[in-house]
């Protein structure tokens, strides 16, 4: 691991209003590569606001992001995700009516046959890509066992499979840096900690992390260094061993 | 075959393909994109009009009908300045309305900009002769080919079979390939799309253009067929006959589409037009008012779609996914569960 | 200036007519998050069902009471039977949209299958006119005006005033939450539409009030201000609808008045886009914007 910090993302003093609420206020922290940053904090905090920010879905009201030395403040979402910043959401974002392959598929950039003339140029154009595509969407379905799923809709899924099925998808765009929000919600506990096996697999392969989380156990797993945000402000950041013990972050968690 | 018999069949296989190209294009925008276009038939009207005002020579003053642009354009030119014209109106509605704003104002926008487009046809008599609409619209290559009326017919449903088939491969071009896949998937969630890197206003406005350029086209071979064109023939409600077309055959299935085409606006309001207006009924005489049938078909039309969205949503021929992955892909399918 | 003082005046009908109709269309959007197109096809038949009592010899204004009643409990009815009924199968917004342009099919033809291509008018016994300002109304106009004050009033008191006001706000916000604080949301739904649905009725009977005969289609063709109106002032903002109104009222008579009456709805769609363009979603939109977000 790099000596030196190394930051991915930079976040400086980012507001977002909503009519009169502030939904967060003068956000601040850094998330390096290589790292899993933790992003926690009392409900209503501002965080899946904040991550809606950075990835583009909700336009800062003022501050500044700056990702892989270039600024990427008020980018749409897709211009985002071409840079190698990708999200996962909340609430399960699967394509319900396309079969798990296919939502591999989707993800993959710059696709021959994604273009209209592209398309209409038939097979013998983007087919040979394409077989390159199944071919590692086949490896990552492998990677999280869930080859047999793979003609399943993924309407269909249990909560849990929609999860990983949105990681899968992620890892399919070739990110450098994925924003996950929440990404244990409603996983049952044996599949909780699978996911959670992949995730610091995936960042001991060099994949750099955001991750909102509620259960501060697994945050304390896997999460280095941790940001703790209350009323829309950063109040901590630093190790979770360090964070947890100051009284501003119990006040938060109290009160909030 | 008598011959009225031969017209009657001839003149229903026009219909026939020039519904399919319109539901094709509603279901490429509605079923596969999942755009919401209640203004679809202001397209086709658009397309129409195209054709037949390039076509018709130039208004003169003692005319019987006024309209602008009049130009003689010998055969193709007119279908492609229809398909153009369509093409151009989509770009520029689809720019102000799919840019910025929430879907369900989108669709509140769509249908009251066909409302508006048939005020305005209506009401401005010198733009497209006004509510009278337009007549004598040449029918393309009619004294070069110089043949009988029923002769011409059988060439011109060739004519319009031919641009159906062409329509056809070109939509399912689009589906059948990583495109369709990914408009497939912003169709079922635009953020989770936009957040994979896919530009969702871009593809939305490209399916509306295509979608726009295919109801021109379809207007255009329609109008040809049948020389006249009124603001009557492409009310609100007409989009809606394609839409229960899309709901009957089967969202996001080319093949549904065209089923739908042949069930709904085909078998369903035009073979029904020829239903008698009197008739004995238990010995007693009964005299429909005009309209009464059209009434009924439209009530009719409106239970279809209620029927179908209760116990088929999905369409007689359901949209198949993961349909055009590579062979392994459909050989491991036994594999779940 | 002397042709802007009637324009003025026709406007004020047109906004009250108008407040009148949104505000119970807008109303059905945000409790159920239902855009009913087969709104116009209710006031049209509504406006039948005042037609039949005012034939039958029953006052005007009584009908017009007996239109609300009778729209109010339709409106109910389709709600309960036909829409909630595709809600609760999981068909969403845009089906929802498909339903109820398919029920403005079905009403629209079944009236007109059953009342004939023809056009009807009210018996309302002639009343004077009166001038205010240059501008001349007629005591039904006049009445057309209070009407709408007095409604408007009404819906500003009961959803600010009343436990039952308060039950529907919170329904609109959040059902989930609603109902887990102990609001009955079935029955506040049913109520919302009660109260639409009477709008409804009350806007079909002016309207015809106002252009003094009508058709089957009368109602559905008066959709379009409707949904600007609404639209406008941002959907399910009753308050909004009201501001949408008065706007698209006066600005299309008195656009009419200076360019040509039959434009009148051109230009409420024109100032429609323009306002969507500079704020896509509409004036009052706080809750729009924030339900984006939740979406």
């Amino acid at each position: 691991m790099a000596a030196t910090p190394d930051p991915l993302l930079t976040v400086s003093d980012v507001r977002r209003d909503f009519g009169g609420v502030r939904a967060v206020d003068g956000a601040t922290f850094t998330a390096l590569r290589g790292r899993i940053t933790g992003l926690i904090g009392p409900n209503g905090a501002g965080k899946s606001t904040l991550m809606g920010v950075v990835a583009g879905a909700i336009k800062p009201s003022a501050g500044r992001i700056e990702y892989d030395g270039a600024d990427v403040t008020g980018l749409p979402p897709h211009r985002i995700a071409r840079r190698g910043m990708v999200r996962t959401f909340q609430l399960s974002a699967e394509f319900a009516r396309l079969t798990v392959l296919e939502n591999l598929l989707v993800a993959a950039p710059a696709q021959r046959g994604e273009s209209l003339w592209g398309a209409e140029l038939g097979r013998l154009y983007w087919g040979a890509g394409e077989d390159v595509l199944v071919g590692q969407a086949r490896a990552v379905l492998d990677r999280f066992s869930m080859a047999p799923k793979e003609d399943e809709l993924a309407g269909n899924l249990s909560g849990g499979q929609k999860r990983l099925l949105e990681i899968m998808r992620a890892l399919m765009a070739r990110p450098k840096m994925l924003l996950l929000d929440e990404p244990f919600a409603g996983v049952n506990p044996t599949l909780a900690r699978e996911i959670e096996r992949y995730l610091m697999d995936l960042r001991d392969e060099g994949l750099s992390m955001v991750m909102v989380e509620h259960e501060l156990s697994v945050v304390e797993r896997v999460c280095d260094p941790v940001v703790v945000m209350a009323q829309g402000r950063v109040i901590a950041e630093g190790a979770m061993a360090d964070v947890r013990t100051r009284q501003e972050v119990l006040d938060a968690y109290l009160i909030g | 075959m008598s011959d009225a018999m031969q017209f009657y069949l001839s003149t229903l296989l026009i219909y026939l393909f020039i519904d399919v190209m319109g539901v094709l294009g509603l279901n490429l925008q509605f079923g596969v994109a999942g755009i919401i276009n209640f203004a679809y038939i202001v397209f086709v009207a658009v397309g129409a009009y195209t054709a037949a005002v390039v076509s018709l020579g130039p208004d003169f003053p003692g005319n019987f009908q006024h309209y602008l642009f009049g130009a003689s354009w010998p055969f193709p030119l007119p279908i492609l300045a229809a398909g153009a014209a369509s093409g151009v109106l989509s770009l520029v509605v689809g720019l102000i309305s799919l840019r910025r704003l929430r879907s369900d104002y989108q669709a509140m926008v769509m249908l009251v900009l066909s409302l508006i487009a048939t005020l305005t046809a209506t009401n401005a008599t010198g733009l497209v002769n006004g509510p009278a609409g337009l007549a004598n619209v040449p029918q393309p290559l009619f004294d070069q080919l110089g043949l009988p009326p029923l002769e011409y017919q059988w060439v011109y449903a060739i004519w319009a079979g031919l641009l159906t088939a062409l329509t056809f491969l070109f939509v399912r071009g689009i589906t059948n390939s990583p495109l369709g896949r990914t408009l497939r998937a912003m169709r079922d969630n635009d953020r989770a799309a936009a957040a994979l890197g896919k530009n969702i206003t871009a593809l939305r406005l490209l399916i509306f253009v295509v979608g726009g350029v295919i109801a021109g086209i379809s207007g255009a071979v329609f109008v040809e067929f049948i020389q006249a064109w009124s603001p009557g023939s492409w009310l609100y409600p007409e989009t809606f006959v394609f839409l229960a077309a899309i709901i009957v055959g089967g969202s996001a299935n080319n093949w549904g589409a065209v089923v739908g085409a042949l069930l709904v606006p085909v078998g369903f309001l035009e073979a029904t037009r020829f239903l008698p207006q009197d008739f004995n009924l238990f010995g007693r005489h009964v005299v429909l008012f005009s309209g009464l049938v059209d009434a009924l078909q439209w009530v009719a039309v409106g239970l279809l779609i209620l029927v179908f969205l209760w116990f088929r949503p999905q369409g007689l021929f359901p949209e198949r996914p993961g349909r055009f992955t590579p062979r392994a892909a459909i050989a491991s399918a036994g594999k779940g569960e | 200036m002397s042709q802007l003082v009637p324009a003025i005046g026709f406007g004020l009908i047109t906004a009250s007519i108008l407040a009148i109709a949104a505000v119970g269309f807008t109303l059905q959007f945000s409790v159920t998050n239902i855009l009913n197109l087969a709104y116009g096809d209710v006031m049209t038949a509504s406006a039948f069902a005042a037609y039949i009592a005012n034939h039958a010899g029953v006052d005007i204004w009584l009908s017009l009471l007996m239109a609300a009643l009778f729209g109010a409990v339709f409106s109910m009815l389709l709600n309960r039977f036909v829409y909630f009924q595709f809600v609760r199968r999981g068909t969403r917004l845009f089906g929802m949209i498909i339903v109820t342009i398919a029920m403005s099919l079905i009403i629209q033809n079944v009236l007109l299958a059953v009342f004939r291509p023809t056009f009807f008018s009210y018996e309302v016994s002639a009343s004077a006119s009166y001038t205010f300002a240059g501008m001349i109304l007629t005591g039904s106009q006049l009445a057309i005006m209070g009407i709408a004050v007095v409604a408007m009033v009404s819906v500003h008191l009961l959803s600010t005033r009343t436990r039952l006001g308060k039950a529907m706000r919170a329904t609109a916000t959040n059902p989930g939450l609603a109902r887990s604080c102990g609001v009955a949301t079935d029955r506040v739904i049913d109520v919302a539409w009660l109260l639409s649905g009477a709008l409804c009725g009350i806007a079909g009977v002016v309207l015809v009030l106002n252009t003094a005969t009508f058709s089957e289609v009368t109602g559905a063709n008066f959709l379009v201000p409707i949904i600007a109106a609404a639209v406008l002032g941002g959907i399910g903002q009753p308050y909004g609808a009201m501001l949408g109104a008065v706007t698209i009222g006066l600005a299309s008579e008195v656009a009419a008045s200076v360019i040509n009456p039959s434009y009148k709805d051109v230009v409420a769609f024109a100032i429609l886009i323009v306002v969507l363009l500079v704020r896509p979603q509409g004036i009052l939109s706080e809750v729009a914007s924030g339900k984006e977000v939740a979406a």
